[in-house]
C-alpha cells in the first residue's frame, strides 16, 4: 500500500497534477469507483505482462503466476461500455486458451483479401449501428434483388 | 396493454346490449395497443395511428349488421385473438402491412365510383397480368 | 426342419461357393483394379456351358428412334446381345445397338457429324474379332453377333475410362458442365472406382475464342467433336488439332476468335466441360433451372429453343431437337441474346408531360388519355404498326381494334409499303427448310442467309456439302461459308438470267430440284413487284415449281412477318405514316420516325427502351416472348408457340390484353376476353396459325399470278440486315451482343 501511495506522489511529481488526473480519468481509475468488475481487473493487471494490444486498443495482460484459467485476461479499450464482442476474432483464440498463437501472430497470417473488419455487437445501441443484412430495409446499402434493370426516361 | 394479457373468456353476452359494449371495449383496447403496435412492427413510415384506427373500425363495422349476441361474442373472441397476436409480436412486418395497411385488395385504392360499369376483364387487367 | 437348419444349410452353401472362388483366384495375389473379376475365368465360365436363362424381352430403340429403309431389299441382320435387329446396310455397329435398344457409351461419336473414332470409349465385342471393336467406325455386317455386355466389353470400357481420366482435372465441383457432363455420368456408370495414375496431370492453356465461349483446355478430351463441327456445320476452318499423344490438344493455329454465327453450339457438343458458355459462366447450376420448352423469335426461322429459368430469370437458351427447323443447332443471337430480356426494360406505364419528361402513370390513366386521344383524330389517320417480335394473338387484336376505330392503316414492319399478302406461296419458304437439304441448285436472290437466317444458310450448307449443290448469289458482295458463284449485284443479272442468256440459267433448268430463294429485304424496295415478277418468269420457264418440289422461296427476316401476312395485316396506302395523327407502334422500332408528322401522338406499346421509345406520348409495358403465351409463323409457315418460362417484369401486361382494355376504354369492345377466344377469332381469318409445330404449306402455287410490267430500278441490292448480332429490340438491348458485335464483326 505504501508503495502505491509512494509511486502515486512519484508520478504527480514528473507529469504534474494536470497530466496525472486526465491519465487516471483516461485509464479508469475513476470507473474504478461505481464498477468493481474493472476494479478487480485493474488490481488483477498488477504483475501481469502485457502480451498485446489490439487494433481497438484492448490490452491483453498474461500472468503465469496466477490461478489457473485466470491467466490471460483483457483490459477493454472502453472502460464504461464494454463486453466481450469487443475482443476481435484474432484475439479470441488466445484469451480463450484454443491457441498459444497471439493475436498479432494470428494476423500476420491473416490473407489481406479477407478484408472485412472485426465489428462489435451493437445489439440495442440504435438501429443505424447494428448489423442489418444484405436485404435487410434498415441496411443503408439494401441490396437490390429486381432481377432486370428498367429503362430510364431521362437518358435519353 | 395489460388488459390484453389478462384477458379471459368472459361469459356470454346476455343480451344485445351488453354483447354492444363488448365491442366498444374491444375497439377501446385495440386503439389504445395501437402505440406498441407501431413501435414494435416499425410502421412509422408506412401509416399513422389514424389510420390503423380506421382499418380497426371499419373491420368492425363489416360486421355491423350482425345483430345475434352470440357471434357477436364469437366474433370478439377472433378479434382478441388476432389483436393478442399482434400485440405478442407473433406477427411480421410484412404480415401487418399486408393485411392493414394495404389492405386487402392490393396498392389499388381507388376502388368505389371509377370501377363501375367495367368488364370483368377490365378489372382484372388493371389488378394484374395474371389475373 | 427348423428355422435353424434352414439357414445353416443356406450358410454351408454359400461357405463352399467362397471357397471355390478363391480358389479359382489364388494365383494373382495383387489385388486387381478390374472391378469384374468374373473376367478372369471367361474361359472355364464359357467351358461349363450352362442352359442360357430365359432371354428378357427385346428393348425399344433409344429415344424411340424409327428406322427408316431407303432400300428394303438392303436390309441386314444382326445380333445384339442375342436378339436380331433389321437394320439398312451401311449402319454402324453402333447405330444397329440403338436400333436394339442398346445405348453404347461415346465421346467423339456423334449422328449428325462425321465419324472420328477416336475416344475408343464405344468398345464392344463382336464375335470372331480378335480385339474389342469401335462401333462407332465398324460397317455392320449381315450375321454379325454383337455383344455389349461381356465382360470383355465392360472392361474394355473400364480401361478407356481411366485413360481419360488420367489427365481430367478433379474439378468437377467448380465445373460448369457438372451435372449435364457425359464424362462425369459415364464415369460413375463404366468407369473404375479408383485410378492408378499417380504422376503429374498435364496441363493445357485455355485459348480465347470470343466472348460467348469459354475454354477450359485441361479438360479437353480431345474428342474433336468441335473441331468437326467449326469445318462440317458451321464451315469455318478455326478449330484444329495440334500435336501429338499427349500434347494433343486443340486450338486455334493462331491467336484468334472464332467468328461463326454458330459457334455457341459448340458448348453443346461438347462431352466435357472444355467448352462452356461464357456469359452462363459461375451463374447456375443445371439442376437449378426450370426448363421450358419455347421458340425462338430474334429471326424468321423460329429455331425450337429451351428457355432455363431460376425465379424470374432466363438464366441460359439451349436448342431443343426438331428435324424440320433447327435440328439440334441455334444461332448465336438465339442462345446469347437472353441478357437483353434483362435489361432496358419498360416496367410502368409511361405519359410525356407538358415539359418533354415521361412520368410514370397507372393503366387506368394512360389507356384513358389513349382512348381521348384516339377519338379526337379521324378515324383514317390512326395508323397501327405491328413490330418484329409480335405474336399472331396480339396482332390480330391490333387489327380488329384498329378497324372497329374506322382504320385499315395496320402493318407489320419489314413488309413494306404495300405487301402481297393474297397468296400464301408469295412471302413463304415453300420448299420448306428441311427439304433444301435435297435441292442441288440453289439462285439466292438480294438474301445473305448467313446473317438473315443462320439455320437455313446451314441447311444451303449441308446440302452443298453432301450434294454438291451448286449456289448462285446475286447482290452484294458476302461470305456465305460455302462456295457460290457470285453473278451479279442488282436486278440486271436476274433480268439476264430470265432473258435466258446467263450462263445459270441452264444450271437452274438442268438441276433435278433447284430452289430460288429470295430475299424479303427486297419487300422495302420500290421495284419490287417487278423484281419478283421476274423471278416468277425465272421459275417458270426453268420449271422450278413442278407438282412434287416448289423451288420458289421467299427468306423472311422476322418472326412476326409470315403471321402478319397471313393475318391480313396490310395498309391501305402506303404513305399513311406522313399523314398520321395518331401512330400505335406495337413494338416497332425500325419505324423510320422522321416521317412520322410533329404533331402526331404516338403510342409505344412494347417491352424495351429502344429506338421507338423516344418519339413516343405514351409508353405501356409489353411482356416479351419469354413471358406470354403467344403463337408465331416462321418463315416456311410453320406455326409454332412461346410458353411463359418467366413472370413479366413491372407492372407490364401480355401484348393483346393491353388492345382489349384499350378498346374498352375507347368504347369500342373486343368481343374476346382470353386466349382462346381470340385464337377462335384466329381461326376465321388464318386457321392455319393454330394447327402447332405443323407446316402448312400454300395452296396455290405464285404462277397463277398475272406477270406485272413494270420499270425495274437498277440500284443494285443492299443488304438487309447490317449487324447480325443486333436487329431487334431484345438484342439491342443485350451486352452479350454488344461485344459479340465489337469483337467478332471487326474487319
Amino acid at each position: 500500500m505504501a508503495s502505491i501511495v509512494r509511486n502515486t506522489f512519484k508520478a504527480i511529481k514528473e507529469k504534474g497534477l494536470g497530466t496525472f488526473l486526465r491519465e487516471l480519468r483516461e485509464e479508469g481509475y475513476l470507473r474504478c469507483l461505481p464498477d468493481g468488475n474493472l476494479l478487480q481487473t485493474k488490481i488483477h493487471n498488477i504483475g501481469g505482462k502485457v502480451v498485446g494490444v489490439d487494433l481497438y486498443g484492448n490490452k491483453y495482460y498474461e500472468n503465469l503466476n496466477a490461478q489457473y484459467g485466470r491467466h490471460r485476461w483483457v483490459e477493454y479499450a472502453s472502460k464504461n461500455r464494454y463486453n466481450a464482442s469487443q475482443v476481435p476474432p484474432e484475439w479470441h483464440g488466445w484469451l480463450h486458451h484454443v491457441t498459444d498463437h497471439t493475436g498479432d501472430e494470428i494476423l500476420m497470417l491473416k490473407p489481406s483479401r479477407y478484408g472485412i473488419g472485426h465489428k462489435e455487437n451493437f445489439t440495442g445501441e440504435g438501429d443505424e449501428k447494428i448489423y442489418h443484412s444484405k436485404g435487410h430495409a434498415l441496411n443503408p446499402g439494401q441490396r437490390d434483388w429486381t432481377r432486370y434493370q428498367s429503362w430510364q426516361p431521362g437518358k435519353n | 396493454m395489460a388488459a390484453v394479457w389478462r384477458a379471459k373468456v368472459p361469459p356470454n353476452s346476455a343480451n344485445l346490449e351488453e354483447a354492444r359494449k363488448r365491442v366498444f371495449d374491444f375497439f377501446k383496447l385495440a386503439c389504445r395497443s395501437l402505440p406498441k403496435v407501431m413501435d414494435i412492427y416499425n410502421l412509422d413510415d408506412v401509416a399513422t395511428i389514424s389510420q390503423l384506427r380506421s382499418t380497426i373500425a371499419s373491420q368492425l363495422r363489416k360486421n355491423a349488421h350482425i345483430k345475434d349476441p352470440k357471434v357477436i361474442d364469437m366474433l370478439i373472441f377472433k378479434g382478441m385473438e388476432e389483436l393478442e397476436n399482434i400485440v405478442e409480436h407473433s406477427k411480421q412486418r410484412h404480415h401487418m402491412i399486408g393485411q392493414y395497411v394495404v389492405g386487402h385488395h392490393g396498392l389499388v385504392q381507388e376502388m368505389g365510383t371509377k370501377e363501375q360499369g367495367l368488364s370483368p376483364f377490365l378489372k382484372n387487367f388493371y389488378k394484374s397480368n395474371y389475373l | 426342419m427348423g428355422l435353424g437348419s434352414l439357414t445353416s444349410r443356406a450358410m454351408i452353401r454359400r461357405a463352399s461357393t467362397i471357397l471355390n472362388t478363391t480358389r479359382s483366384h489364388n494365383f494373382s495375389l495383387v489385388r486387381s483394379i478390374v472391378s469384374t473379376p468374373e473376367l478372369k475365368n471367361t474361359a472355364s465360365a464359357a467351358a461349363e456351358a450352362t442352359p442360357d436363362p430365359p432371354l428378357p424381352p427385346p428393348r425399344p430403340p433409344v429415344n424411340n428412334a424409327r428406322v427408316h429403309f431407303p432400300n428394303p431389299e438392303d436390309a441386314i441382320e444382326v445380333f445384339v446381345d442375342g436378339y436380331s435387329v433389321k437394320v439398312p446396310k451401311g449402319f454402324t455397329v453402333l447405330q444397329a445397338c440403338e436400333v436394339a435398344g442398346v445405348d453404347i457409351p461415346r465421346f467423339c461419336y456423334h449422328s449428325r457429324l462425321s465419324i472420328a473414332g477416336n475416344c475408343r470409349m464405344c468398345l464392344v465385342e463382336v464375335e470372331k474379332s480378335p480385339k474389342p471393336v469401335a462401333s462407332c467406325a465398324m460397317p455392320a455386317l449381315p450375321g454379325m453377333k454383337i455383344k455389349t455386355d461381356t465382360p470383355i466389353a465392360k472392361k474394355a470400357r473400364e480401361g478407356v475410362m481411366e485413360f481419360l481420366l488420367m489427365n481430367h482435372p478433379l474439378d468437377c465441383p467448380i465445373c460448369d458442365q457438372g451435372g449435364e457432363c457425359d464424362l462425369q455420368d459415364q464415369s460413375m456408370a463404366f468407369g473404375s472406382d479408383r485410378g492408378r495414375f499417380t504422376e503429374m496431370k498435364r496441363s493445357v492453356v485455355d485459348k480465347n475464342l470470343g466472348p460467348l465461349v469459354k475454354t477450359v483446355m485441361t479438360r479437353c478430351i480431345q474428342c474433336t467433336r468441335c473441331v468437326r463441327f467449326a469445318s462440317e456445320v458451321a464451315g469455318v476452318e478455326d478449330l484444329g488439332i495440334l500435336g501429338r499423344g499427349s500434347g494433343e490438344e486443340i486450338g486455334t493455329y493462331v491467336e484468334q476468335l472464332m467468328t461463326s454465327e454458330l459457334s455457341g453450339n459448340v458448348i453443346d457438343i461438347c462431352p466435357v466441360g472444355a467448352l462452356t458458355s461464357k456469359p452462363f459462366a459461375f451463374k447456375a447450376r443445371n439442376w437449378e433451372l426450370k426448363g421450358t420448352e419455347s421458340i425462338d423469335v430474334t429471326d424468321a426461322v423460329g429455331s425450337n429453343i429451351r428457355i432455363d429459368s431460376r425465379g424470374p430469370e432466363v438464366m441460359r437458351i439451349t436448342p431443343r431437337l426438331n428435324e424440320d427447323v433447327n435440328e439440334e443447332w441455334i444461332s448465336d443471337k438465339t442462345r446469347f441474346c437472353y441478357d437483353g430480356l434483362k435489361r432496358q426494360r419498360l416496367n410502368d406505364p409511361m405519359i410525356r408531360g407538358s415539359d418533354g419528361r415521361f412520368k410514370a402513370v397507372s393503366w387506368r390513366d394512360a389507356l384513358d388519355v389513349i382512348a381521348e386521344v384516339m377519338h379526337k383524330v379521324k378515324p383514317e389517320e390512326i395508323v397501327g404498326v405491328a413490330g418484329k417480335l409480335s405474336d399472331a394473338e396480339s396482332m390480330m387484336a391490333l387489327k380488329d381494334f384498329l378497324n372497329k376505330m374506322g382504320s385499315n392503316n395496320i402493318w407489320c414492319e419489314g413488309n413494306g409499303g404495300q405487301p402481297q399478302a393474297d397468296l400464301r406461296s408469295g412471302y413463304l419458304l415453300n420448299t420448306g427448310i428441311a427439304d433444301l437439304e435435297t435441292a442441288d441448285v440453289f439462285l439466292l436472290i438480294g438474301t445473305q442467309p448467313r446473317v438473315e437466317a443462320a439455320m437455313v444458310n446451314a441447311r444451303i450448307r449441308k446440302a452443298v456439302r453432301s450434294n454438291h449443290a451448286k449456289v448462285g448469289y446475286i447482290g452484294p458482295a458476302t461470305d456465305l461459308n460455302y462456295d457460290y458463284e457470285h453473278l451479279g449485284t442488282g436486278p440486271q443479272t436476274l433480268q439476264e438470267i430470265a432473258e435466258g442468256t446467263h450462263s445459270f440459267f441452264s444450271a437452274i433448268k438442268n438441276a433435278k430440284n433447284p430452289a430460288i430463294v429470295v430475299g424479303a429485304g427486297l419487300f422495302e424496295r420500290e421495284d419490287k413487284d417487278a423484281i419478283l415478277s421476274i423471278v416468277e418468269t425465272i421459275a417458270k420457264s426453268a420449271n422450278v415449281i413442278r407438282p412434287d418440289w416448289n423451288g420458289l422461296n421467299v427468306l423472311l427476316l422476322n418472326a412476326a412477318q409470315a403471321a402478319s401476312l397471313d393475318l391480313g395485316l396490310v395498309p391501305e396506302s402506303d404513305k399513311s405514316i406522313e399523314s398520321a395523327k395518331f401512330l400505335y407502334l406495337m413494338g416497332a422500332d425500325d419505324v423510320n420516325m422522321d416521317k412520322v408528322p410533329s404533331d402526331a401522338f404516338v403510342v409505344y406499346q412494347g417491352h424495351h427502351g429502344d429506338q421507338g421509345v423516344y418519339r413516343a406520348n405514351v409508353i405501356l409495358p409489353a411482356s416479351a416472348f419469354s413471358e406470354k403465351e403467344g403463337t408465331y409463323a416462321n418463315t416456311e409457315g410453320r406455326a409454332q408457340q412461346t410458353v411463359p418460362a418467366v413472370p413479366t417484369v413491372g407492372d407490364a401486361r401480355d401484348d393483346w390484353k393491353i388492345i382489349r382494355a384499350l378498346s374498352e376504354t375507347a368504347g369500342v369492345n373486343l368481343p374476346y376476353d382470353s386466349l382462346i377466344d381470340v385464337r377462335e377469332r384466329i381461326r376465321t381469318v388464318a386457321p392455319n396459325l393454330l394447327s402447332m409445330d405443323e407446316r402448312e404449306p400454300a395452296t396455290f402455287s405464285t404462277l397463277i399470278k398475272p406477270e406485272i410490267k413494270k420499270e425495274i430500278n437498277p440500284v443494285p441490292f443492299k443488304p438487309s440486315i447490317e449487324n447480325f448480332y443486333m436487329t431487334d429490340s431484345i438484342t439491342r438491348a443485350s451486352k452479350i451482343m454488344a461485344q459479340c458485335s465489337s469483337q467478332l464483326l471487326k474487319k
